[in-house]
């Protein structure tokens, strides 16, 4: 067949297309379980670093991590009934896949939807800590909405399920020099100590620019905010808003206070 | 026998794609702080080369005119993704390091140019060797980037200490400038200045002639 002719250009482009396809696919499809090690593996590590079991989590081998790791329970929560869910299995459950898929998929009602979420998964996966039987930390991860990106992280609670252990960012697309300073392990420090709720059990806990005087009682549900980056922590502090209210965690913790009672 | 031989060689030094064609400087610029992001790189890119060479070459003779850069690029670009998935399965780390330079490989000039000057018209056999120099020319050049670059930027290869920083009691003063993508113009200009001192011909005749001052008072 003459090279130039229309129908040739139209069969070459549509075989390229599709061999190109195939092979693409197929190398996507095949790495995939590869990859995906790799990243339960870096999950694991922040998880880790904000379980207060290590000190240096960046000079620890993955061996050490998953060790570290095995310490902590793993547990699935049922965000509506704010309990323990029994009946998946914590070890492979994926909340942010069962967040699309109809079983377990919920709308975020708009007026609650602070974080931009759209829909969350039913149940979450939480990690305990605990000596012997005493409740030392509860890790919880949470997501929302940044400037540009999903922000992804663990917050680690201490034992009267009140007080911030840790925060840790583990995924986000923000702006490099500009909104990724939430990557900043100081900023990060300072929200260790900060209480989220207050007697009237309301969401307290505020990013701010405001100046707070130290050592009141402000100050300790208090993080200063980072100049320049005002879009982004706005998306930090809807996150916190979303899942330590009314249809994220309130209900569990509530709960987890009572039966742990410490 | 002595095209293969050239096909591989020459692309080396006489026809180095980044020092003669001065392509793919963009990520010899980005990536060549540390000797292994640029081992790496230098391997991808390779990788890449070949695959587009021998695939383009095999199909040469089907190649519309109409559709042909096209083509072309689909097929880079899929060994570019790839390439991307291979190393983020085995090598995360530094695929993390390498961030968008790995998909920006598709618009490395080295690769397309490859493609149109050479895989488009030779066999299968020549067009391998092609890829395999232009590969190595430019992995060259990238490498001795990346070694002067860490080398003086940090006083370690490959985080094997070579100098002794004053940091750490010795007598070796890091240089930040080199770890800052705009030492390796410097560097890459001063390796183009030295191969063409010791090559003439590869120094091009002046695109246009300087009028000296007496002519112009002449006038
Ligand atoms: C290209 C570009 C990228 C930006 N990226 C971010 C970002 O990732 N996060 C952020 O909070 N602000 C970002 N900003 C700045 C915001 O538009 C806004 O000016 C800033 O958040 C205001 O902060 P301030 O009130 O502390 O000055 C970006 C601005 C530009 C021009």
């Amino acid at each position: 067949m003459n090279n130039d002719s229309p129908l040739k250009a139209i069969m070459v482009v549509t075989v390229t297309a599709l061999v190109c396809s195939v092979l693409v696919t197929v190398a996507a499809v095949t790495l995939r379980p590869i990859q995906r090690a790799y990243e339960d593996l870096e999950r694991i590590r922040f998880i880790v670093r904000v379980s207060g079991l290590s000190e240096s989590v960046e000079t620890m081998s993955d061996l050490e991590v998953i060790g570290a790791f095995q310490d902590l329970e793993i547990r699935l929560v049922d965000l509506d009934r704010g309990a323990f869910d029994s009946s998946n299995n914590p070890d492979t459950f994926d909340a942010r896949e069962a967040a699309t898929e109809p079983q377990f998929r919920v709308a975020i009602p708009a007026e609650l939807d602070v974080a931009s979420l759209g829909t969350r998964s039913s149940l979450e996966t939480v990690y305990l800590l605990r000596d012997g039987e005493t409740l030392q930390r509860v890790i919880l991860p949470i997501h929302g909405q940044g400037m540009w990106s999903t922000i992804y992280g663990f917050l680690a609670l201490e034992s009267d399920l009140n007080t911030i252990a840790a925060l840790t960012i583990s995924e986000q697309g923000e702006t490099p020099g500009i909104g990724d300073v939430i990557l900043n392990p100081e900023w990060q420090a300072r929200w260790q100590g900060r209480r989220l709720y207050d007697e009237q059990r309301s969401l307290r806990f505020r990013i701010s620019r405001e100046v707070v005087a130290a050592n009141t009682e402000d100050a300790s549900y208090h993080v200063d905010g980072l100049a320049g980056a005002t879009v982004t922590l706005n998306g930090v502090m809807n996150l916190m808003r979303y899942w330590f209210g009314p249809h994220g965690y309130s209900r569990f913790l509530q709960n987890l206070s009572e039966t742990e009672g410490s | 026998m002595m095209r293969a031989r050239q096909a591989l060689l020459n692309p080396l030094i006489d026809e180095n794609p980044v020092t003669l064609h001065i392509l793919g400087i963009c990520s010899a610029v980005a990536i060549s702080n540390s000797l292994y992001s640029a081992l790496v790189m230098s391997v991808a890119l390779t990788s890449v080369l070949v695959f587009s060479n021998v695939v383009i070459s095999m199909i040469r003779r089907h190649l519309p005119s109409s559709v042909r850069i096209i083509v072309q690029m689909t097929i880079i670009a899929s060994g570019v993704i790839v390439v991307d998935e291979l190393l983020r399965a085995f090598a995360p780390e530094i695929a993390q390091t390498l961030s968008v330079f790995v998909g920006l490989i598709i618009t490395n000039c080295i690769v397309l140019g490859r493609a149109e000057a050479f895989a488009t018209q030779h066999g299968v056999a020549l067009s391998f060797l092609d890829a395999i120099g232009n590969g190595l020319g430019f992995s060259l050049i990238l490498i001795s980037v990346a070694i002067i670059r860490e080398l003086l930027g940090t006083g370690s290869l490959l985080d094997v200490g070579i100098f002794k920083p004053v940091s750490e009691g010795g007598w070796f003063e890091p240089n930040a400038f080199f770890m800052l993508p705009p030492s390796a113009f410097f560097i890459i200009g001063g390796i183009i200045w030295a191969v063409r001192s010791w090559k003439k011909e590869q120094v091009e005749s002046p695109e246009f002639e300087p009028i000296s001052v007496a002519e112009l008072e002449s006038d």
